[in-house]
């Protein structure tokens, strides 16, 4: 398996967000990892790529042990898709996806014509090519997002974290960067994480499915079969289920959209973890 | 590339007027046989030398050679190791308003030199590695400041310069309240201003090996600087230890600015506004931008500094003119530059 984790737990300081969590991730599949805000998503994805220490359990990337991995061997095991933002100087777009194949060079080197033409051809495989000359910080929030999809990829390592992709993206771009996910995971055998906040993008797209609540793994399976009623009502609050439309398309609706309960979800008012 | 060899070409041509400029004016047809005579007279400028059409005075030889030379070098050198440190630590603390005593450095350094002017030998040497000596430290303070939070992120490290800065600055300010107004207090006050006017070949030998060093290690790395631009865990995921790192490029950068103002006192600006300009010129790409900054700011510093010794009948301290000159072309080019280029962070 490429990416292995046997009962870990892990947190800031003395407190535990994540406690006891044994998951795998096979490659050439697209796992979702789904949970509400605070469930400790974010936090596994840190543990992974080893910006956490592990308290307990133990972390493997692609059958080694991440404990006894320095940081330029883990970044040539796992890249991370961070969610879109600016950068403060203003860089080109080509100049942001070489910046990945860092741990493949000397430290005094710079990247040379062929890691240049390489890096060319991935931004040509996510259709991004005609922007590599352009100012990073004066795209789009779907470009820039490409952009960093690019720079993952680029670091050419098997296992990929995407930390919520698809937030700033309009409905459009969520769908081309998660189909775009599906081709590229088909073809490179990558081995893919993916949190995501939408039942229904998990659904269509995500081969497998990890959901987790306080820190801990309430459901993991195959999509179509681990995303029931139960599960997601248990997982993601109480106002939620699934249904097919007309067309016979399997969505994920909220149960009733009233005033009253809306009202009652707001920040502040809400429960956050019930 | 165009610019860039112009840029290169201007130095020369910048090195050859100001060559002539100054108190004393050196006719630009005397600057060849000048130059010849320190080659050739291996034993010494102290003798006059006779050339076909010239007949070179011995006061002149001595002025060209031990004062306005090493003054030329010393700018230079100081306008690029400065400069480059700038561009470092806009890199490493993300934000375009960094400047290189950002963390304290310079504060130290001053306090050091006014230390040692009051309680210490007022000898050159002394001062000298007085002034280099506590602007380590106050870096090393505020490392140390810093490593005490649990948030290692650069922030953290700017305030805690702020603090160790504001400390220096009240010890420099204390002392400068005790000073004897006639002689100590104007030598500190000379030297929290700056001026080339000590340059010597001495001073040359002990600052060279540390700015010509720092500026070809910076260069050498200089590619790693985009990266450490990034967001920390961005970095890091991309294979960069960025803690170790930063002490690399920040020891670096505090010797270069430590021993440049141990050696000159303050020079204001430049290591905050030369980056500005290689970056309008050659982008933010770093392993363009340094060998560019460094080139620029050695340029600017050797204008600044004939500009200082020769605009008045006395001299001007440094800071003064690179600060007039130096904070308008900044606005000239945030101003001009419009949209685009200068814009680090977008509007929201």
């Amino acid at each position: 398996m490429s990416l292995q984790l046997d009962q870990i737990s892990a947190g800031y300081g003395k407190a535990h967000v994540l406690s006891d969590i044994s998951l795998t991730v096979t490659p050439g599949r697209i796992c979702a990892l789904m949970g509400r805000n605070g469930s400790g998503k974010t936090t596994l994805l840190r543990t992974i790529n080893g910006v956490i220490p592990l308290s307990g359990g133990s972390i493997r990337l692609m059958g080694r042990d991440i404990k006894t991995l320095r940081r330029p061997q883990i970044a040539r095991l796992v890249s991370v898709v961070p969610q879109v933002s600016f950068t403060p100087f203003s860089f080109s777009c080509l100049d942001m996806v070489l910046m990945s194949g860092v741990s493949r060079i000397k430290a005094w080197q710079s990247p040379s014509a062929r890691e240049k033409k390489t890096a060319l051809s991935v931004m040509t495989e996510t259709g991004i090519r005609h922007l590599a000359h352009r100012p990073f910080n004066a795209l789009s929030g779907g470009e820039r997002q490409l952009v960093m999809l690019s720079r993952g990829l680029f670091q050419e390592s098997p296992v990929m974290l995407l930390d919520e992709p698809n937030t700033h993206l309009d409905f459009t771009n969520q769908h081309h960067i998660m189909s775009l996910m599906k081709t590229l995971v088909k073809k490179r055998g990558l081995t893919v994480l993916i949190t995501l906040h939408d039942p229904n993008l998990a659904h269509y797209y995500c081969d497998d499915v990890i959901l987790i609540k306080h820190g801990c793994v309430l459901a993991q399976g195959p999509t179509a079969a681990t995303m029931t009623d139960d599960v997601l009502l248990a997982v993601l609050g109480g106002n939620i289920r699934t249904d097919t439309t007309q067309s016979g398309m399997f969505v994920v609706t909220p149960r009733h959209v009233d005033h009253q309960a809306i009202a009652g979800t707001a920040p502040g008012k809400q429960e956050i973890n019930p | 590339m165009k610019k860039e060899t112009a840029i290169i070409l201007i130095i020369p041509l910048a090195a050859f007027a100001c060559l002539c400029t100054g108190r004393y004016p050196i006719d630009p047809g005397q600057v060849f046989p000048l130059l010849l005579s320190g080659i050739g007279a291996l034993s010494g400028p102290e003798t006059g030398v006779s050339w076909p059409e010239y007949e070179l005075p011995r006061e002149l030889v001595m002025i060209f050679w031990n004062i306005r030379i090493p003054r030329i070098v010393m700018s230079i050198m100081v306008g690029a190791g400065i400069s480059t440190a700038g561009a470092v630590f806009q890199a490493l603390f993300r934000n375009p308003l960094a400047a290189p005593d950002i963390l304290g450095v310079t504060a130290g350094s001053c306090f050091g030199a006014a230390l040692a002017i009051m309680f210490l030998v007022p000898l050159a040497w002394i001062i000298q590695s007085s002034a280099f000596i506590f602007g380590i430290i106050a870096v090393s303070l505020a490392y140390i400041l810093a490593s005490w939070s649990k948030d290692h992120s650069p922030s953290v490290l700017v305030i805690s310069g702020i603090v160790i800065s504001a400390l220096f600055q009240a010890g420099l300010s204390f002392i400068m309240y005790l000073a004897n107004p006639y002689d100590q207090l104007a030598q500190i006050v000379f030297w929290t201003m700056g001026s080339f006017h000590t340059a010597s070949w001495t001073k040359i030998q002990i600052t060279a090996p540390i700015l010509i060093s720092g500026i070809l290690l910076v260069s050498l790395f200089s590619w790693r600087l985009n990266i450490m631009t990034q967001n920390e865990e961005d970095a890091l995921s991309m294979g960069i230890d960025v803690f170790k790192w930063r002490v690399f490029y920040v020891v670096i950068s505090t010797l270069m600015v430590a021993c440049s103002v141990a050696a000159v006192g303050t020079v204001a600006w430049i290591g905050l506004i030369v980056p500005h300009i290689a970056r309008y010129l050659t982008g933010s790409e770093h392993r363009r931008l340094i060998p560019a900054t460094a080139v620029l700011g050695g340029l600017f510093l050797l204008i600044m500094d004939s500009v200082a010794r020769s605009i008045l009948m006395s001299e001007i301290p440094i800071s003064i003119v690179t600060s007039i000159f130096g904070a308008p072309f900044l606005a000239y080019l945030v101003i001009r530059s419009g949209s685009g280029k200068m814009r680090h962070e977008p509007a929201a």
